[in-house]
């Protein structure tokens, strides 16, 4: 390696290094912060306490917005995952006219700009009654949920060797035993996977939220909510348990996919 | 169950999930010949009919908002007054501005590092992979709000440059373009450091012996040979990123403290201030005929560089 070529190494090396920094800094900075004892955000913190936690968790609107966010995340994946499952079914092993069609139109509001759908909702929730109401919100969200999980499904369908349901068959169970016992049971590990990602993603949803929920309070709702009035500490503690919220959502998802090693499915 | 076949179930690993999701599109479909199965059709009937009466007529309904005045009679009157409006398309070119802005410091900052990951030993790859696809995991909000904390005028930059004596008054990078700019762009990064960094991995290691068999400096390789073979990707990363960009409802408004509004925020205010519902679904339908067709190129490229 001759002496130019070492310095373009030194200067990939720099200018890697400070892009993986400059996008991993928010997730750094945040965690150090919620524990300060200070009213105003100075890094690093002048000195430790959990008194933002305390702060958190002793407001009744922010244990109710907790409250909202794991019913809603929690009813929406599961009618995703049910939904989406036996579409994804249908479209790997139905070989029907128009499947390209009908899986475009699943893909359809992971494309379409977020705010285009939450604009769309509020018009039409509004007008058919369901504006504020909870049932709209969890539509909204198991709407947004459905093209990740028929995504994910489709995957796992694909590869699920399509020859154990022939001999099935072969051996006098229905469609309906095939899809129960035989298929239903293998998917399942993917199955959880998708129903995590959608948790998470329901979770964090702000902008169709936003729009639809009336008074009703998310955590992330509330959160931005609170942004655009101040600045206030006890924010830091809510990303704080996001953050980890999170991370431990990503951990489960590892060890249902483990199998193949950490990023392995990218080489 | 073969080992292989539980292998294949198995692959949805998170970093798949994260390329899948960012590239938008489910892997080519396999074709089957066989009798259609019309027993199977009535299975996926629940989504088509969630679909259709919660996504489609939705939208088809903020169509008709924007053609019909208040009697219901079809007119042109609502896109006119967009057109001619000078605030909203002050907006719309800002908007465009800022996508553009984003999509280029994303692709140089993200090609630097993908390209970094792949020069690293087996190990740091996955650590360093790793650091991304857990970004790509916190929610928008909370990165956009440590930015905040991060570059506030008491923030952790602002408080390194004083003590360093570099400036005497805090530099104010948030409530303006600057601080839309740092949010958005970390945001997208893994948008397209993912599949960048899936492409340059798949890419066959004998062109670039050969070149390098044939004499040819390391920098030319680079240039002539392998950057070549990553434009398809990087193309395609970035028309998405752009996409995305165009949307962005959260961090204008946060890191933009309302003094920078892109084109979602004023939709909200059209929406939840001005009660203008007809003017906010033209620039629906506006933002919607320019995100599909850009998606349209988007998978165009990647078909065609498949």
């Amino acid at each position: 390696m001759n002496a130019r070529s070492r310095l373009s190494t030194v200067w990939l090396t720099v200018v890697g290094a400070s892009v993986l920094l400059f996008l991993c800094l928010p997730v750094l900075i945040v965690a150090p912060m919620s524990f300060s004892s200070a009213q105003s955000l100075e890094f690093p913190p002048p000195s430790l306490s959990l008194r933002w936690y305390e702060n958190l968790l002793g407001n009744p609107i922010w244990i109710d917005a907790g409250k909202n966010s794991l019913m809603l995340a929690t009813l929406s994946s599961s009618a995703a995952i049910v939904l989406g499952t036996l579409a994804a079914y249908v479209l790997v092993r139905g070989n029907f006219p128009g499947r390209h069609l009908l899986e475009a139109n699943f893909m359809a509001p992971m494309i379409v700009p977020s705010i285009i759908t939450a604009v769309a909702l509020y018009i039409f929730f509004a007008r058919i009654g369901l504006l504020g109401s909870f049932t709209g919100l969890v539509l909204g969200h198991t709407i947004l949920a459905v093209p990740y999980v028929v995504l994910i499904m489709q995957a796992a369908i694909r590869s699920f060797d399509i020859r154990i349901e022939q001999v099935a068959a072969t051996l006098g169970a229905s469609q309906r035993q095939i899809l129960t016992m035989v298929v239903l049971p293998n998917l399942a590990p993917s199955a959880a996977a998708a129903w995590i990602f959608t948790f998470v993603m329901s979770f964090d949803e702000v902008v169709v939220t936003l729009f639809i929920s009336g008074t009703t309070t998310t955590i992330p709702k509330r959160m931005f909510s609170e942004l655009m009035l101040q600045v206030n500490p006890t924010i830091t503690a809510v990303a704080t348990l996001l953050i980890a919220f999170n991370l431990v959502a990503l951990a489960g998802l590892l060890l249902l996919t483990r199998r193949r090693g950490f990023p392995g499915g990218m080489g | 169950m073969t080992e292989e076949t539980r292998d294949q179930k198995d692959a949805m690993t998170p970093a798949t999930l994260a390329l899948e999701a960012a590239s938008g599109r489910p892997q080519a479909p396999a074709r089957r010949q066989g009798r259609v199965r019309w027993d199977l059709v009535l299975l996926i009937a629940p989504l088509l009919i969630l679909v259709v009466a919660i996504f489609d007529v939705p939208l088809l309904n903020t169509l008709y908002w924007s053609t019909v005045d208040d009697a219901g009679n079809p007119t042109t009157e609502h896109f006119r007054e967009f057109a001619e409006s000078s605030a909203y398309m002050r907006i719309i070119w800002r908007t465009l501005v800022i996508a553009l802005e984003v999509t280029a410091i994303t692709a140089v900052a993200g090609y630097a590092l993908a390209y970094w990951i792949t020069k690293l030993g087996r190990r740091l790859r996955m650590v360093m992979l790793g650091l991304v696809v857990t970004t790509f995991w916190v929610s928008i909000l909370v990165r956009t709000y440590a930015w905040i904390v991060i570059l506030g005028n008491a923030g952790l930059v602002n408080r390194t440059l004083m003590d360093l004596g570099l400036i005497s008054k805090p530099v104010q990078f948030l409530y303006n373009e600057l601080g839309i700019l740092i949010g958005m762009v970390n945001v997208l990064l893994p948008f397209l450091v993912l599949p960048l960094y899936a492409a340059m991995v798949r890419l066959d290691e004998r062109l670039l012996q050969v070149a390098e068999t044939l004499g040819a400096s390391r920098l030319r390789i680079f240039w002539q040979v392998f950057f070549p073979l990553t434009v398809p990707t990087l193309a395609a990363s970035c028309i998405l990123i752009f996409i995305l960009s165009l949307g962005f409802y959260i961090t204008p408004a946060v890191l933009g403290g309302g003094k920078v509004p892109l084109v979602a925020n004023m939709m909200d205010l059209l929406i939840n201030r001005f009660a203008r519902w007809e003017i906010a679904a033209v620039v629906s339908v506006v933002l919607m005929a320019v995100t599909l067709s850009l998606y349209a190129i988007y998978q165009w490229i990647r078909e065609r560089s498949a």
